[in-house]
């Protein structure tokens, strides 16, 4: 059995509720990650990941591995904050894996979230075992990112699946209009 | 020659390599320690029993802002801001420490208290029947559904709500 080591693993906690907050920090924290830092909102968060990459010694923090978010906050919120990190000239890793955290679990809003590019969701009331599922497939069931014309994320197609009909995709790996990069 | 007009980047995956070192990994040998996740489990349940004492103060606080809303009426569009922000602090959270009446009920309060609410004085009854609700659930400790005095908060709020509206 090979057990995950988080010792290395830094994590950045945004929620605004301080309740809720401590909790968070303090599971991942017995969990074992070596480094968590916390902000209150979506403007904390872009100022702190501007500072871990222009001054990691004075941020306290050497990079941030994952984020984990609240959605609804104020002045910006979880989903400011994911645009900002994938879209945003500024921003120093549009490929961070981010983890959504919310109240609000209805489709829609998953959709939209997974449209903006978020890696996991996970619902409130929220557990240990739900919070180690999703560390679990961003570390080890990462997707490659898709960047077009609309969308720049991790590949909303989770699986490969037979398609039962004629294949109406228009691109394929060997068009060329589509370039694989690996780095 | 053709646009590139989709790319698709297959970066290195370093979480994994700082995680589980280099060397080739069977996915299925890995997972999580388990001593650490009963360990990480009762900590949350551990911190879960001090959420009764942090909601009784939220709600005193909501308490407070719908005597304003009493008070003066012509400041009410702020305090129903003021009301809308902690009952969504709270509507996340009572599901997680076992409390999940204090979820429905902020729920409510979050709908009715949204920008779109109108700030009339039969909103404000609705405000307080569900901050009385709430209150009950605390200082009784009903936890979980609540079974015949939950459903009896429930259908009073509703009565309320009707009665209002």
């Amino acid at each position: 059995m090979s057990n995950i080591d988080l010792s290395r693993v830094s994590i950045l906690v945004v929620e605004d509720s301080q309740f809720i907050r401590s909790l968070i920090v303090n599971s991942l924290r017995v969990m074992g990650i070596g480094s968590i830092q916390s902000v209150d909102h979506g403007a904390q968060a872009i100022d702190f990941i501007k500072l871990v990459d222009e001054d990691p010694m004075k941020a306290g923090m050497m990079g941030i591995d994952v984020i984990i978010s609240d959605w609804e906050m104020s002045p910006v919120n979880g989903m400011m904050l994911l645009r900002w990190i994938r879209r945003h000239k500024d921003s120093p890793d549009r490929f961070i894996p981010f983890m959504m955290l919310t109240g609000y679990s209805e489709p829609k809003r998953v959709h939209e979230a997974r449209d903006m590019g978020v890696n996991e969701f996970m619902s409130k009331p929220f557990t240990v075992n739900a919070l180690a599922d999703k560390l679990f497939s961003v570390i080890n069931k990462p997707r490659q990112y898709v960047h077009t014309a609309s969308y720049f994320g991790p590949d909303r197609r989770r699986q490969q699946l037979p398609i039962d009909g004629p294949d109406r995709r228009v691109l394929n790996y060997d068009s060329l209009e589509v370039e694989v990069v690996n780095g | 020659m053709a646009k590139v007009s989709v790319r698709f980047y297959r970066i290195k995956n370093k979480l994994k390599e700082k995680t589980l070192g280099l060397g080739p990994v069977d996915d299925d040998d890995i997972s999580f320690d388990d001593d650490l996740m009963a360990k990480a489990t009762a900590a949350l349940e551990e911190m879960a029993e001090d959420y009764p004492d942090w909601v009784g103060a939220l709600i005193q606080q909501l308490s407070d802002v719908h005597r304003r809303c009493v008070d003066t009426p012509e400041q009410r569009f702020q305090h129903f801001e003021q009301l809308h922000a902690i009952a969504h602090d709270m509507r996340g959270q009572g599901g997680t420490f076992g409390y999940p009446l204090i979820s429905n009920f902020s729920d409510g309060l979050y709908d009715f208290t949204g920008t779109k609410a109108a700030t009339t004085d039969k909103n404000v009854e609705i405000i307080k029947a569900h901050i009385d609700a709430m209150r009950v659930v605390i200082k009784s400790r009903i936890s979980g559904d609540g079974g015949d005095i939950g459903k009896q908060l429930k259908d009073g709020l509703e009565a309320a709500i009707k009665k209002y509206t």
